[in-house]
């Protein structure tokens, strides 16, 4: 297909028509498909409402990530540092609450400025210096992490974790559903909010989709940017805390993976509905695929290398229903 | 019309002849048919107003551009040129406004781009190659060695390495866009050596210029173009001013003044610049724009009208000078400070600079006025029905053809996007605003209603500034108009002053400044 499209051939209204809906709805129905799938091959284990229960629980922390990974792509910049921070912060909310004994909501509110203070670094470095974001970002990750081994001397905080901590990701305080979701939800539904629905999230937008443009209708295109680092960066750090929480312990690079995660799940998420443009919505249905596809991996007692496999060639399936929904989107 | 005998009575057999070559892009025609015979060892001139069809003539020539129709013949040779290489290897070189070299490289290396180099042990054999270039870079005249770096020369050294390249190359025709932009006048004198030098050595020169003045000087024939199609072949005595601007502008008929030029009933002075000054590009720019006066700005392409714009916007800085908006110091640091203080910008690169053409009407109807349709501005939700209305509204008024206020905006057609963008500033009704090249590809209904728009928000008092590039569209929209040249303005017109011929005449002044240090 791709080929037909870099060939630089005209298509015709229908075969174009019916790519376009391919590329919107590939997701969804790739989604639904296996599901009905792992449902049909183990109709026992899988269509559950204790497993999808258990399947959310496990995808919120992923879908924090990566819906605030969405505001800084939407912003047209990438953030790898989110993994390596979110593990720092999980260290440092451990180490705040044992070491330190500050209560806990306390050691989570700063955790999470610093969160917000990342991000801002990330921004400015990206928009003052100009350094290149995939650059920029990857060089705060680092750094970040090597500050997480300062801290800790890559010994996991175990000992002396409070029960309240625990409860805050294994609770379930709200009508029974697990504080994970409840959480997820709240950031997920401020988040599309903000960019669907406020006047603040029409200037994301227009900076993402043509800063130039942007900037000569009056746009602190600048400012924006650096408050889609600052939504990643917090977003990151929510989700360093309830992976500790959840661990009940704080461990360097405990949150690395979950970059590739965020990203799989936020290209997933440009390809779907939209045409390869990037939106909250999109990036919550990205990581639901990603998850679905781990439970049904486990479910059928895959071995663990196959999710990696699994992972990466979702990522460049991802991209590339993106880059076709765009390429369809232009002709 | 130029016609075949004039092209056989080219005297001697020409080296390159072109016929009734024709181009066009998706409809458009860049090419219309045009003709060009250049004899051994002349200096051809070509001019023609910006879209006449030169740049893609001399893109046909090089291999850079299949015509549609036509052919080329070199020598009385049909010949193909299907790439760069087989012009290169007729005999063509050609020496465009960006100078093709790099700066990592020596001279010799720049002189040698391209060229198949002596080697020994298959390492290129650089001592050969200098001893073989020598006597070609002193007749070109090139003081750097040839094994300096070319960081730091200037661009007519620069120049003489494209040049000395072409005679490495034992090129017989040597094609020259616009050679003296960014020359010195010292340093354009040192050219016109060159030009003639290489025109007695039997190496023809196709030179395309604006500067009527070198034309007159350097060449014994002319080509004009408008339009796309030759319109004439000037020789020798024949070759004046009036004559040259008579055919790039087509014909002696002057159009009527725009019908109704509204008596001075102009407001207070609403923007004040003065001696503003972005080097290169805009030089010691000066004026005023009162409420509901349309100030229009002529020139050719890259006399710096559009950088003028950006400054006076805050998208650049200046070097220098001072700007007052309502009586009050303007010096925005920023397109959104100028916004804030009450300007507007429909940008001459429409779907670059001034859409997000994934979005819809709507979206890029709002995008400068969010302010205005959020619930409060403690709760700065959207009002999805005040959007609704403010974007309907104004694709009413200014019949906006579009399906719906949800389409997305790059489905429309090019004077239906140009609507959106205009459309965008009246929702801000911006004390001054600047349109860079509003009509261009934009088809002649909406190039009437937008013409109308902007009459109509001058009579509301809003104070316009237009640029255009078309001497046509200044006399029918503007109460005054700016001459730009080389980042100077060069005169004003104003009333019935303000002419088609008026325009072309001033902007193909020459005034060029004595030689400056600084400019070397």
């Amino acid at each position: 297909m791709s080929m037909v499209m870099s060939g630089g051939r005209r298509l015709s209204p229908a075969s174009k028509a019916a790519l376009g809906f391919f590329a919107r709805y590939a997701t969804i129905i790739g989604l639904l498909a296996m599901i009905a799938v792992f449902a049909f091959l183990s109709p026992r284990a899988f269509p559950t409402v204790n497993n999808f229960t258990n399947v959310l629980n496990q995808a919120s922390l992923a879908m924090i990530i990566a819906g605030g990974l969405t505001l800084a792509v939407i912003v047209g910049e990438l953030d790898l540092s989110i993994g390596f921070a979110a593990s720092l912060h999980g260290v440092l909310v451990t180490g705040l609450i044992v070491a330190n004994k500050l209560p806990i909501p306390l050691a989570i509110l700063i955790v999470i400025a610093l969160g917000a203070l990342i991000g801002f670094v990330n921004g400015i470095i990206v928009t003052k210096a100009k350094v290149n974001s995939v650059i920029a970002t990857l060089g705060v990750g680092t750094i970040l992490t090597g500050l997480a081994f300062a801290y800790s001397a890559g010994v996991p905080i175990v000992a002396g974790v409070p029960e309240a901590f625990l409860q805050l990701s294994l609770g379930r305080w709200l009508f029974g559903i697990p504080n994970n979701i409840v959480i997820m939800a709240a950031v997920l539904g401020g988040l599309w909010i903000l960019v669907e629905r406020t006047a603040l999230g029409q200037e994301i937008q227009a900076v993402g989709g043509n800063p130039a443009a942007a900037r000569l209708a009056g746009i602190n295109v600048d400012r924006i940017k650096i408050l889609g680092f600052m939504v990643s960066g917090m977003c990151a750090a929510l989700t360093g805390i309830l992976l500790a929480s959840r661990l009940g312990s704080g461990t360097t690079s405990a949150a690395d993976s979950y970059l590739l995660t965020a990203f799989a799940a936020v290209f997933l998420g440009s390809a779907t509905m939209r045409d390869g443009e990037f939106h909250v919505l999109g990036t919550f249905v990205g990581v639901l695929i990603i998850a679905f596809g781990f439970n049904g991996l486990n479910i059928f007692g895959a071995p663990t290398f196959s999710q990696y496999i699994f992972q990466g060639a979702i990522l460049i399936v991802a991209v590339g229903l993106a880059s076709l929904g765009r390429m369809i989107s232009e002709s | 019309m130029l016609s075949s005998d004039m092209i056989a009575s080219a005297g001697t057999k020409p080296f390159v002849l072109a016929e009734n070559i024709a181009k066009s892009y998706g409809g458009v025609h860049a090419l219309a048919g045009v003709s060009l015979a250049i004899a051994p060892g002349e200096v051809h001139g070509l001019v023609g107003a910006n879209g006449a069809g030169k740049s893609t003539l001399i893109k046909v020539l090089a291999g850079l551009v299949q015509p549609d129709a036509g052919r080329v013949l070199v020598d009385g040779v049909p010949v193909s040129l299907p790439t760069p290489h087989h012009a290169t290897d007729l005999g063509m070189s050609f020496i465009h406004q960006e100078l093709a070299f790099i700066p990592g490289m020596t001279v010799l290396q720049n002189i040698l781009l391209g060229v198949p180099k002596k080697t020994r042990f298959g390492m290129v054999d650089w001592q050969a190659a200098a001893r073989d270039v020598a006597p070609i870079a002193e007749r070109v005249g090139i003081k750097a060695p040839l094994f300096a770096s070319v960081k730091g020369l200037s661009t007519a050294e620069n120049w003489l390495i494209n040049i000395c390249r072409a005679l490495v190359r034992k090129a017989r025709l040597i094609v020259m866009d616009e050679p003296t932009a960014s020359l010195s006048a010292a340093e354009a004198e040192k050219l016109f050596a060159i030009v003639e030098d290489l025109s007695a050595s039997g190496v023809a020169v196709l030179y395309v210029s604006h500067r009527l003045d070198e034309i007159m000087r350097l060449c014994s024939r002319v080509s004009i173009f408008r339009d796309g199609r030759s319109v004439g072949c000037l020789e020798g005595a024949a070759i004046t001013r009036p004559a040259l601007i008579e055919a790039i502008v087509g014909g002696k008929a002057e159009l009527a003044a725009a019908p109704e030029r509204r008596a001075a009933v102009k407001g207070d002075v609403a923007l004040t610049v003065k001696g503003i000054t972005r080097a290169p590009k805009v030089n010691d720019v000066s004026f005023e724009l009162r409420r509901g006066e349309v100030l229009g700005i002529g020139g050719l392409v890259g006399a710096g009208r559009t950088e003028l714009v950006r400054l006076v916007y805050g998208a650049d800085r200046a070097d220098r000078g001072a700007m007052t908006l309502d009586g009050a110091p303007f010096a925005p640091r920023s397109a959104t400070e100028a916004v804030k203080a009450g300007l507007g910008l429909v940008p001459e690169e429409r779907r670059a600079e001034g859409l997000l053409l994934t979005k819809s009407v709507a979206f890029n109807l709002q995008i400068a006025n969010l302010a205005n349709i959020v619930r409060s501005p403690v709760w700065p939700l959207i009002h999805r029905r005040k959007r609704e209305a403010l974007s309907l509204q104004i694709v009413r008024d200014l019949a906006v053809k579009t399906p719906g206020i949800d389409t997305p905006v790059g489905r429309l057609s090019g004077g239906n996007q140009q609507k959106v963008v205009i459309g965008r500033w009246l929702l801000r009704a911006p004390k001054v605003l600047i349109l860079d090249e509003p009509t261009r590809g934009v088809d002649i209904g909406a190039r009437g209603e937008i013409h109308r728009l902007v009459r109509e928000l001058a009579a509301r008092g809003m104070a316009v500034i237009v640029i255009s590039s078309e001497p046509d569209e200044l006399p029918d929209l503007c109460d005054r108009v700016l001459i730009m040249v080389e980042g100077r303005i060069v005169s004003t017109l104003e009333g019935s002053a303000i002419t088609r011929n008026a325009i072309v005449e001033a902007s193909y002044f020459v005034g060029r400044e004595p030689v400056q240090e600084d400019t070397i």
